[in-house]
């Protein structure tokens, strides 16, 4: 078993047989992170392919400092971020949602009665803007104004999409609540 | 503050349930990024990986250049005209034994050529091919290029006894004598193709001489005219070396019209614009016209309206006054057609009832139903909402517009947010929001 250490010094020199463990190693785990910001899996797959090429061909900038797997989700978040801005058409969805994102008394739900399956989905479903913003500030942990500089956009919009964002979210997991919670009641 | 609070749930959840998960990756996936991978790998430059791979491309790069070199000298062989055609068996000969292959590759070339000028070749010609006889592909060779350019005469005594001792349709007895040509035919389009034969006679060798520049030495010979004009084709027969008699028979090659057409508008919008068709062949008495949607004319410059948008092959067929034809094919004419979708920004609906938002294009005078002006267009979704964000109206079919009715109710007048996406006919992918009026009759 090769630890981080030596797979880094492995994919440095561009060997193959660290590089492959590498990429054994951390695939799932970064296309975990590329589901977050796709609409379906085959979108992710194709994040995870451009960020690992680049994972193989920047390892050189991987300072050592922080953590490995640190540096690793980053280059993946900063890949879906370009693959979000060559996605640009979607731009246009964003203000005609203004007038969709229903402003409805806040649903109320369980927190832990969802599975990571069931939160994927409502990511994937949301609009590419909204779920960048969403991934971007509650996940990842990005203020709004570097969230404003990483996309191009305003610290206001990225503030406002958020906010619409979660009203959609909440909307969605109340959705799903109401379902199960139906489902659960026949079931007895 | 409770909002505050539930964000943080909200975040928490989130990142609890999803930060750390591992999603199995699909198996063609990992392939792919190992292949992209070694790609990338492979074409990064590194002088210390020098490795099989590079000795390998070079060989390649090497065998690559030296078929290159070898292809160009061929060619220079094969356009040497003046060359005695003993003198060049001998040389095939001599090359023979030193590099196999490339006979085969000149005779590859050769053989399509040899199909066009003589395609139904007699039985000489078969039993020679049968016979892989060098010598004769070499000559097959040299006539192709005295069609080409003519050289002048040149001698192939050896071939004629060849020739001539391979056919038995000569029919001894009668003498020579003047007009003993029998074209198959003595005048037509171009390229005509015409069929020679002597008029029975007993001679050792022949001579024709088709007044393109041509020549041939066969008894029957087909000969191809490209160009209009009127040719003197003449025919010399021998006998033991001695001119007998010489005839001429003229074969007039008519000039070929040319079709030549223009569509207008160029950017048509279909199915609403009448498409114009506009002649510009010359040389033509009558033309006929394939709109590509089963629908012809034989108007000169006629107008068509396709009744839906698609790719359409037209074409123009034109006939001069002899009866040669030419035809010009536009495939997909219609392929730099416009398309949009464009909506008006304000309408009247009807105040009499809801209408169900069928329209007629250009026919909808009164802008009672909402509709796109459009032009190739495959899907559709339109909504529209009000400016509280409630859905008053959705259409997946292009034809149905929005009646300005709302549950039965004619809906307020006021602004409202439309908002279309789908795609053109050519996979362009629309996506368009706007606002429309709607105003009080």
């Amino acid at each position: 078993m090769m630890s981080d250490q030596q797979i880094i010094e492995g994919c440095a020199k561009h060997n193959r047989k660290a590089q492959q463990v590498l990429y054994d190693k951390y695939s799932r785990l970064l296309l975990g992170i590329c589901m977050r910001y796709s609409s379906d899996k085959a979108e992710a797959e194709d994040i995870l392919q451009e960020s690992f090429l680049k994972i193989f061909f920047n390892i050189k900038d991987y300072s050592g400092t922080g953590s490995f797997v640190g540096w690793l989700r980053k280059v993946v978040v900063n890949t879906a971020i370009t693959h979000y801005h060559k996605n640009l058409k979607f731009r246009y969805h964003v203000e005609i949602d203004e007038y969709i994102s229903v402003e409805t008394g806040v649903s109320s739900f369980e927190e832990a009665f969802f599975t990571s399956d069931e939160l994927f989905r409502v990511l994937n479903e949301l609009p590419p803007g909204y779920r960048m913003v969403f991934n971007l500030y509650a996940i990842e942990g990005y203020k709004h104004k570097e969230i404003a500089e990483l996309l191009g956009i305003d610290t206001n919009t990225s503030k406002s999409q958020y906010s619409r964002a979660k009203a959609v979210i909440r909307e969605k997991l109340g959705k799903l609540n109401k379902l199960k919670e139906t489902y659960s009641a026949g079931d007895n | 503050m409770k909002g505050d609070k539930e964000d943080k749930v909200l975040r928490e959840l989130f990142r609890q349930k999803l930060d750390n998960v591992e999603v199995i990756t699909s198996p063609s996936v990992d392939a792919i990024i190992m292949r992209r991978l070694g790609r990338k790998e492979f074409l990064r430059f590194n002088p210390a990986r020098f490795n099989i791979w590079y000795l390998g491309g070079i060989l390649i790069a090497g065998a690559a250049l030296a078929v290159i070199l070898n292809s160009g000298s061929d060619k220079i062989k094969q356009v040497q005209p003046q060359e005695p055609p003993a003198q060049a068996a001998g040389e095939m000969t001599g090359e023979n034994r030193n590099v196999a292959q490339e006979e085969t590759g000149v005779s590859r070339i050769n053989e399509p050529v040899k199909s066009i000028i003589n395609p139904d070749a007699g039985t000489k010609e078969n039993k020679s091919e049968a016979l892989n006889d060098l010598t004769d592909e070499k000559t097959e060779v040299r006539r192709d290029n005295i069609k080409v350019s003519p050289p002048g005469p040149v001698s192939r005594d050896g071939l004629f006894s060849e020739s001539i001792s391979g056919k038995d349709r000569l029919q001894g007895g009668s003498k020579a004598s003047g007009g003993l040509i029998e074209p198959s035919v003595t005048e037509g389009c171009a390229p005509l193709r015409v069929k020679f034969r002597i008029k029975p006679g007993s001679f050792d060798a022949c001579r024709w001489s088709f007044g393109d520049g041509g020549y041939s030495a066969e008894t029957d010979p087909e000969w191809i005219f490209d160009e209009e004009g009127e040719y003197k084709v003449t025919l010399k027969i021998f006998n033991a070396n001695k001119l007998l008699s010489e005839s001429s028979a003229t074969i007039t090659i008519h000039p070929k019209p040319k079709a030549h057409f223009e569509i207008t508008p160029e950017a048509a919008v279909i199915p609403n614009d009448e498409i114009r068709f506009l002649n510009y062949s010359s040389g033509a008495v009558k033309s006929r016209w394939n709109f590509g949607d089963g629908n012809s004319s034989d108007l000169n410059e006629p107008t068509h309206s396709y009744a839906r948008f698609g790719r359409y092959n037209v074409q123009l067929i034109v006939f001069s006054e002899y009866g040669c034809s030419d035809s010009l094919t536009v495939k997909n004419a219609f392929s730099g057609s416009a398309y949009f979708i464009n909506f008006p920004n304000a309408f009247i609906p009807n105040p009499t009832g809801p209408s169900g938002g069928n329209y007629i294009p250009k026919g909808d005078e009164a802008d009672q139903v909402f509709h796109p002006v459009y032009s190739g267009v495959s899907e559709y979704q339109l909504k529209i909402f009000s400016k509280l964000g409630i859905l008053i109206f959705e259409s997946n079919d292009v034809n149905i517009g929005w009646d300005g009715y709302f549950k039965g109710q004619i809906a307020k007048p006021g602004v409202y947010i439309w908002k279309v996406r789908g795609n053109f006919l050519n996979g362009e992918p629309f996506t368009k929001m706007g606002d429309v009026t709607l105003l009080k009759n």
